[in-house]
This record gives structure tokens, C-alpha cells and sequence, in this order.
């Protein structure tokens, strides 16, 4: 397998989505084209990024160490050489496996979801340039030609979530998802300018980064490490930075479901893994990201219990997953992370390309005290449904389980008892959250009666997939201490952090209680709602059910202070000083213009009245100069 | 010659106010021809016959005859003249601009002190033969310059005053 | 015979001088501005003449003499001027020729 067909693997997502723009704007502008062949293009591109994908899987299995491709030089300035660069190695080509597989169960899934619509060519092209992005940003071989995909999935986050751009609150929507990214991007941009700064000579690529890390002063590690996680809080939606996802629920639902499982949320945790060089020498720094997970994860879970929007729920359920990746990483256990990031695209996708279904089904209802007892009406949703929340809710021997108890165990291990109480019990919220939205979804009584749309095979299938995956993808990571490989550790060696020593019946106690507090969190809600009773009045309002109202503060506290500045800066500054002063400027020239025309009278004598004035005013000054 | 000298200035001052004074253009010419002719006899004054003749030639024979022909060819009345109703504040105001120059060029040419008569070299100075000697050896160039403005001017005058073609 | 101080003829010019400038701010009738301006030229010409004389040398007559000249020159070209602009204007007030008067503004 020769390396340059690395490239390929962006290429092909990315050519396709040239075409594809091509196709859709030849399809609005001339004749109209049929969507199949929007689909044929778009389903191709992922499926052979997949394939190329996996034939380096398997030149890796085989023994490679890794691959490297660098075909040209992207910037070259006085000795200072950015080559665009591509890495395969373990990290990246497992990244891509997982990224290409679940993106192209997404696309199949979103060619039945998107069916009819009439931006159906535009959204593929934007769906195929949001998995090259994402491509390039894992395959990338130097933290720059990782800051085009960054940007790159931020551009096409904001184009999907704003895809129904007619909707004023769609657009606001992408523009927080946007500018939120943007505040994590200057982060992330501060933090390579830094590093770039201090060893950018010696060559740029993660390969010299790793090699001439240590020469930079720790202080300075510390700055580029918290830096660049800003850049992670944005991409990755944690606290503070978090705001823009669950508002990102406004774009299709296909889309959502690429942002949490497959591309978007997962740089972070992937950047952080990348540059674990970075973040092994700087633990404190570490801690601190770690603190930051753990309570991003139990504050989307708390607000997640009140909300009523099927998808706001999974969203908030993304930012809390993301919470235990980020301890897994902060921690240095970044195999751990990623295994987490990895059960976690199975199960989140699958979810939500089940609440998709169920939202199409319902005719495009979103709110889950409007549906109820739809176990009967659509049971295959059900089933994989159901699949998703017990992998979710961390119930062996579902994906979820596996992973997130690694995480736990992780935390414990690290001594670090307070991020383990509150993984503990935010895997408790987890499992009530997840279950309320089933049984409120599924089951219930006194629901309404409805007339169901039917859902495409398109949809079907993808999702039937992925519940195989989400219900055994954990096997892939199972524990060594049952006798299991844990491949997922072995896989990637380099990046598994500490070894864990822990007693074998300490670790079935650990697994015991994180079961436990999921099943805790199962039956509270299977009392509270498996016999829902729909005819009831849905409360929302309160504390939580406002998100804490952090949306609000954030308005106030900036939004509004920056639309007063702005005000400030244009109406007192720029109407009233520098528009005045320019205005003013010209006005005043236009009447000295008008003053000086007047003497141009074209009365002769009047000239030759000045020129006496002057005569005389130049031997008045003679007569004072020559004195007498 | 004192008196003589007196009695020319008084005559060319006379006739340039009046020149500048009369309403009437006709006036003004002639008032304009006393003048002329009182400088021509200031030359004479001064020994320089052979411009005293021309003065009288060229200005009082030419210039002033060809002014009056026009003001005559043009038929100018007395109601043809220009409103002027503040002529004689205007003069005041222009008098007034003047004296700073006057004053200078006075300072500058006092400042040369002039004392007593001239040096004249020969009896001859400033006739006819002595101004052609030195006007055909030393200063041929600009007379023959001077003979090639009065034919343009001779051949733009034709241009200009003639009545334009109706096309 | 006392002779005349040479200041008294260039007072006398001095002041011919300015008598024609005053007549060319002061009036508004063409022909009477031409002849405050070969006024002037004249007063030159009597500063000329009486140098000429002081310092001993045929320059400054010969001088007035193409003074004259061009005087000549001149009173052909402007009076010709005169005919085509009255011929056009139908007056010999100077206020009238104003045909480059900047008209309206912006």
C-alpha cells in the first residue's frame, strides 16, 4: 500500500463534494437532475475512504510502523517549511476507520431522510466536504494542515446546522455554532503560533514536535497546552464553550447525528490525543482538563433530564459523553478516551438517527411528551432504540458499558476519587435522562393516536447496523482482567497512558457500582415514566428546564455588551466623530471651493484690483524689510 | 527750463486725469493726445529728439488716430458709456493701494541720488544718426525681433477684425 | 540755468503711473482702460528717455523706442479685439465680457 494514497482518502470526499456542488448548482440553475445521481456520488465518496482506509489498516496490521506523505510544500518561509503532510499511523488510520464507517451509515441513512428535499445535491456536497475536512484534520501530518480541517468542519457545521436558512432561528443557530467555534479556534491557533514559535524551525510535522518538545520552557508547555484545549472546548463543546450544540439541533437531523458521533465533537478528544507528547509533560495541565470533562459532563447531564426536545436531550447527552472522553484524556489514558469516542460514535449515531426516525415518522414532532407508545407503531426503531440507551446507560454487555467503566476506572486509578463520584453519578443521570426520553417516547398512556409516515429501508438498514455495532463494538476494548485482548489497548500502545494496577475483585467492584448506578437511574425512570400519562400538562419552566439559564447570561454579559459597543462604536464613533469629521472635511472644502469660485468672476477688473493688493501688500513688506 | 519743465508736467498731468476723469471716450482721447504731447516735449527735454518725433509720429499720429477711428467706426454715443456710479470711490481706493508702490519705487530711485546734471559725452546725443548707429550695430537682434511682432500683429489684427463667414 | 533735478522727472512718472492704474480699476469703459495702460507705458517710457540721458547712454532710448513699437503692435491687436468683442457684445463695458464667469457650483 503505497502512502500517497493517503491522500486519497480527503481527495475522493473531496472531489466528490466539488462535483457534487457542480451537480446541484447545474441542477437549479439549467435541468434538473435526478437524485440518484446526487446519491450514487455522495454515498461513493465515504464507502472509498473507507475501503482505502482499511487496506492501511491492514498494511499496519501487517507491521508497518506508519505511513507519511508529503507531497509538496504548502508554505516555506526562510527555513521555516509547513509541508502538507499526511500521517497515517495507528491513531489516525483507527480514526478513520470509525469516522469513514459511521459517516457513510449517516450518509446512506441521510439519502432516505433527505429524500425529496430541495437542497438535496447542496446538502450531500456539504456533507462530503464536512468528512474531507475531518479527513484532513486526523490525517494531517503537521498541527497547521490540521487547523485547514478544523476550520474546514467548523465551515461545515455552520452551512448544516444553517441548511434551512430561510428559518431566522436556523441561521442564528449556525452563527452561535460559528462564532462559539471561533472563540476555540483562537484558542487553538494561540497555542500552535506558540508552539510554532519555539520549535517551528526544527520542523513541524507531529514527527520533530515530538522529538523537540521538551526544549520548550514548561511555563510556556502550560500556555500552549491550555491554549489549545480552549481550541478543544470549542470543537468538542465543553464547559465553557458548550453552548453552540445543543442549538446545532437545527439542522437536519442526519447532520446532528455526523456532528456527535462522526466528525465534529471528536477533533477535540482526537487533537488532544495527537498531541499527548504535549500534555504527558505537562500532567497539572491534564488534571484541569480532566476537572473540566468531568463537570461539563455532569452539568449537560442535569440539564439534560428536564428538557423536552428529543434532540436537545441526545445533544446534552453528547457534551456529557464528551465530558468523560475528555477525562479519560486529561488523564493520559487517551486510548481510553478514544475507545470512548469510538463505542460513543456507534451508540450516539444510532441514536440519533433513531430520534430521526422517530421525527420523520411523527411528521416532523420533536418534543417527546407529544409522541408516547410508539413501540408498536414502528418496533424496529424500538429495538435499536432501546439497543442505544442501554449502551448508553453503560448496561453490560452494551458498548457503552465497556468504555465508560474503562473511563471510571481510569479516573480511580489516578486517585482522582471526585472525578470518579461525579462520573458515577453522572452515569446514574445518563441512564435516567436516556431512559425518560425512551419510555416517554415508546411507551406511556393516554397518548394521542397519530397517523404514521413510513420509514425507508434507506433509514432502516444503517441503523440496524449500527445497533450491531453499538450493542458489540465494546468487545472490540474488552477488559484484559476477564481474559479479554482489550485490542483497543493494544492497538494503540502508544497512547494508553499508565498501566492500570488494580485488584481483580477491586475492579468487579468498580464495574459493580457503575452498573448499579445505572440501573438506579433505569428504574427511577421507569417509574416516573413508563406509565407516562400524557393527558397531563408539561411543565416547562424552572432552573433546569432553562438550561440554568446560561444562554441568558451569556446574552447579557457579552452579546449585549458587544451590540452596545457596537452601537457605541457606530453611532458615537463612527457616525459621530469620524463620519462628521470626514463629512465636515469635505463640506468645508466644497465651501471654500464655493468661496474661491466667487473670486473667479470673470470681471477683469476686479483681477486687476487683486493684483494691485498684491503689489501693494509686496511693497509694504519691502518698505518694513529695507527698512527706511 | 525749469519753467518749461513745469509747465510740460503740469500739461501731461492734466491731460491723463482728464483722461481717466471724462465720461465722454472722445474726451478721454483727447485728453490722452495732451498728454502724449507733453512727453514728447519732456523728450525733446531730455535730448532725445529723435523720440521726441516719434512720440509725436507714432502715439498722437498713429495710435491715438487709429483709437479715435475705431471709437467713430464702432459708433460709439454717449449712451453707449458704462454706468459708473462709483468711479470716484473707486479712484480713492486704487489711490490709496498705489502709494505703498509709488513709495518704494520713490525710495529706490532717490536712494540712486541723482546729482546735478548729466554726462553728456557728445553734442550729438540722442539724434537720429547716434540712435541708428547703436540700434543697427548692437541691437540688431531685437529690432529685427521687434519687425517680425509688428508683422504678426499686423496679420492678427486683419484676422481678428474681420466680420466672421456665415457658413 | 538751474537744471531740473532728475527726482522731478521720475516723480512725474511716478505719478503718470499711477494715474493709469487708477484708471484701469476705476473704469469700466474699454477704450479708457487701453489708454491708462499706454499711459502707463508712457511714464516707463519718460523714466527710460530721462535715465538714459543721466547715465550717458543710448540703451534706454533705444529701449523706449521698441517700448513704442510694441505700442504700436498693441494698439492694432487690441483694437481689432475691440471690434470682434463689440461686434459680439454690442458694448465696450468691460463688466460685460465675462463669458468664463464660474456659473452654477456642484
Amino acid at each position: 500500500m503505497s502512502s500517497n494514497f493517503l491522500s486519497w482518502i480527503v481527495l475522493i470526499p473531496l472531489f466528490s463534494s466539488i462535483l457534487l456542488g457542480a451537480m446541484y448548482l447545474y441542477s437549479i440553475s439549467v435541468k434538473k437532475i435526478a437524485d440518484r445521481y446526487f446519491t450514487f456520488f455522495a454515498l461513493l465518496a465515504p464507502m472509498a475512504s473507507f475501503f482505502i482506509g482499511f487496506l492501511f489498516f491492514l498494511g499496519l496490521l501487517n507491521g508497518n510502523g506508519e505511513y507519511i506523505y508529503e507531497p509538496y510544500t504548502w508554505l516555506g518561509v526562510n527555513g521555516y517549511i509547513i509541508s502538507m503532510g499526511f500521517l497515517g499511523d495507528k491513531l489516525s488510520i483507527f480514526m478513520v476507520l470509525f469516522v469513514t464507517f459511521i459517516g457513510s451509515m449517516i450518509h446512506i441513512y441521510a439519502s432516505g431522510y433527505m429524500k425529496g428535499d430541495d437542497g438535496y445535491g447542496k446538502f450531500f456536497s456539504y456533507f462530503n466536504l464536512f468528512m474531507a475536512s475531518m479527513l484532513l484534520l486526523v490525517l494531517a501530518n503537521s498541527p497547521i494542515i490540521m487547523f485547514i480541517g478544523w476550520e474546514g468542519v467548523g465551515l461545515c457545521s455552520y452551512l448544516l446546522i444553517g441548511f434551512y436558512f430561510t428559518e431566522p432561528l436556523n441561521v442564528v443557530a449556525g452563527n452561535k455554532a460559528f462564532i462559539a467555534n471561533r472563540v476555540g479556534d483562537l484558542g487553538f491557533l494561540v497555542g500552535i503560533v506558540y508552539l510554532f514559535f519555539y520549535v517551528g524551525k526544527l520542523g513541524f510535522d507531529y514527527g520533530a514536535l515530538e522529538d523537540y518538545v521538551s526544549i520548550v520552557p514548561n511555563h510556556i508547555l502550560v500556555i500552549i497546552g491550555i491554549s489549545l484545549f480552549i481550541g478543544a472546548m470549542g470543537k468538542s463543546a465543553q464547559i465553557p464553550l458548550y453552548v453552540w450544540l445543543p442549538d446545532a439541533m437545527a439542522g437536519p437531523t442526519p447532520v446532528s447525528a455526523l456532528i456527535h458521533a462522526a466528525t465534529m465533537v471528536t477533533a477535540g478528544v482526537y487533537m488532544v490525543a495527537r498531541f499527548h507528547f504535549l500534555y504527558d509533560l505537562i500532567p497539572h495541565v491534564g488534571v484541569f482538563i480532566a476537572y473540566i470533562g468531568a463537570f461539563s459532563s455532569l452539568f449537560a447531564a442535569i440539564i439534560a433530564m428536564k428538557q423536552t426536545d428529543i434532540k436537545k436531550i441526545l445533544a446534552y447527552s453528547t457534551i456529557s459523553q464528551l465530558g468523560y472522553m475528555f477525562i479519560a484524556v486529561g488523564l493520559g489514558a487517551y486510548s481510553t478516551g478514544l475507545f470512548h469516542v469510538f463505542t460513543h460514535a456507534f451508540f450516539k449515531a444510532l441514536l440519533f438517527m433513531g430520534a430521526g426516525a422517530v421525527i420523520i415518522a411523527l411528521h416532523h414532532e420533536q418534543n417527546i411528551f407529544k409522541m408516547g407508545g410508539l413501540r408498536k407503531k414502528i418496533p424496529l426503531i424500538y429495538s435499536v432504540m432501546l439497543v442505544g440507551t442501554l449502551a448508553i446507560s453503560g448496561i453490560p454487555p452494551f458498548s457503552g458499558f465497556f468504555s465508560k467503566d474503562e473511563v471510571l476506572l481510569k479516573a480511580y486509578n489516578h486517585n482522582e476519587y471526585l472525578i470518579y463520584g461525579i462520573g458515577l453519578f453522572t452515569a446514574g443521570l445518563t441512564a435516567y435522562y436516556m431512559f425518560r426520553l425512551f419510555f416517554v417516547t415508546f411507551e406511556g398512556k393516554n397518548y394521542k393516536e397519530r397517523k404514521m409516515q413510513n420509514i425507508s429501508w434507506s433509514m432502516k438498514a444503517p441503523l440496524v447496523i449500527l445497533a450491531i455495532g453499538a450493542a458489540f463494538a465494546g468487545f472490540v476494548g474488552f477488559p484484559k482482567i476477564f481474559g479479554g485482548a482489550n485490542l483497543i489497548d493494544s492497538w494503540l500502545e502508544a497512547w494508553s497512558g499508565a498501566p492500570t494496577h488494580i485488584e481483580f475483585s477491586a475492579d468487579i467492584m468498580l464495574m459493580s457500582v457503575s452498573v448499579l448506578a445505572g440501573l438506579i437511574g433505569i428504574s427511577v425512570a421507569y417509574f416516573k415514566f413508563f406509565k407516562y400519562d400524557f393527558n397531563q400538562d408539561i411543565k416547562e419552566s424552572g432552573l433546569v428546564y432553562n438550561k440554568f439559564y446560561i444562554d441568558e447570561i451569556i446574552d447579557f454579559l457579552i452579546v449585549r455588551r458587544m451590540r452596545d459597543l457596537s452601537t457605541f462604536v457606530a453611532v458615537v464613533i463612527d457616525d459621530g466623530f469620524i463620519d462628521k469629521t470626514v463629512m465636515s472635511l469635505s463640506n468645508g472644502f466644497i465651501n471654500l471651493g464655493r468661496r474661491v469660485g466667487r473670486m473667479q468672476s470673470a470681471n477683469t477688473r476686479a483681477y486687476a484690483f487683486f493684483m494691485l493688493v498684491g503689489l501693494s501688500s509686496f511693497s509694504i513688506y519691502l518698505i518694513l524689510k529695507l527698512g527706511k | 527750463m525749469d519753467i518749461i519743465f513745469l509747465v510740460l508736467a503740469l500739461l501731461a498731468l492734466f491731460g491723463a486725469t482728464s483722461t481717466i476723469m471724462f465720461s465722454n471716450t472722445v474726451h478721454s482721447a483727447l485728453g490722452f493726445v495732451v498728454t502724449v504731447l507733453a512727453l514728447a516735449g519732456l523728450y525733446a527735454l531730455l535730448n532725445a529728439t529723435f523720440l521726441f518725433m516719434v512720440q509725436i509720429i507714432v502715439y498722437a499720429g498713429a495710435i491715438i488716430a487709429l483709437l479715435l477711428f475705431v471709437i467713430m467706426f464702432l459708433n460709439i454715443q454717449q449712451s453707449h458709456a458704462p454706468k459708473e456710479p462709483n468711479k470716484y470711490l473707486l479712484m480713492l481706493v486704487s489711490a490709496i493701494a498705489i502709494v505703498p508702490f509709488d513709495y518704494l519705487l520713490f525710495k529706490a530711485f532717490y536712494s540712486m541720488s541723482f546729482a546735478g546734471d548729466a554726462n553728456i559725452t557728445t553734442k550729438d546725443f540722442g539724434n537720429i544718426k547716434m540712435l541708428g548707429n547703436e540700434l543697427f550695430k548692437n541691437w540688431i537682434l531685437p529690432f529685427e525681433a521687434i519687425s517680425l511682432l509688428l508683422l504678426v500683429a499686423l496679420i492678427g489684427a486683419v484676422v481678428l477684425a474681420r466680420k466672421k463667414e456665415r457658413a | 540755468m538751474i537744471e531740473v533735478s532728475f527726482m522731478s522727472y521720475i516723480l512725474l512718472a511716478i505719478i503718470l503711473f499711477s494715474i493709469g492704474i487708477v484708471g484701469v480699476i476705476s473704469r469700466k469703459n474699454i477704450f479708457i482702460i487701453y489708454m491708462s495702460l499706454e499711459l502707463m507705458l508712457n511714464s516707463i517710457n519718460l523714466i527710460l528717455v530721462s535715465l538714459s540721458r543721466y547715465f550717458g547712454s543710448m540703451d534706454g532710448q533705444i529701449i523706449a523706442m521698441m517700448v513704442m513699437a510694441i505700442a504700436a503692435a498693441e494698439a492694432v491687436v487690441f483694437l481689432s479685439l475691440i471690434v470682434s468683442l463689440y461686434r459680439l457684445k454690442h458694448s465696450i463695458n468691460i463688466d460685460d465680457y465675462n463669458s468664463l464667469k464660474q456659473k452654477g457650483i456642484l
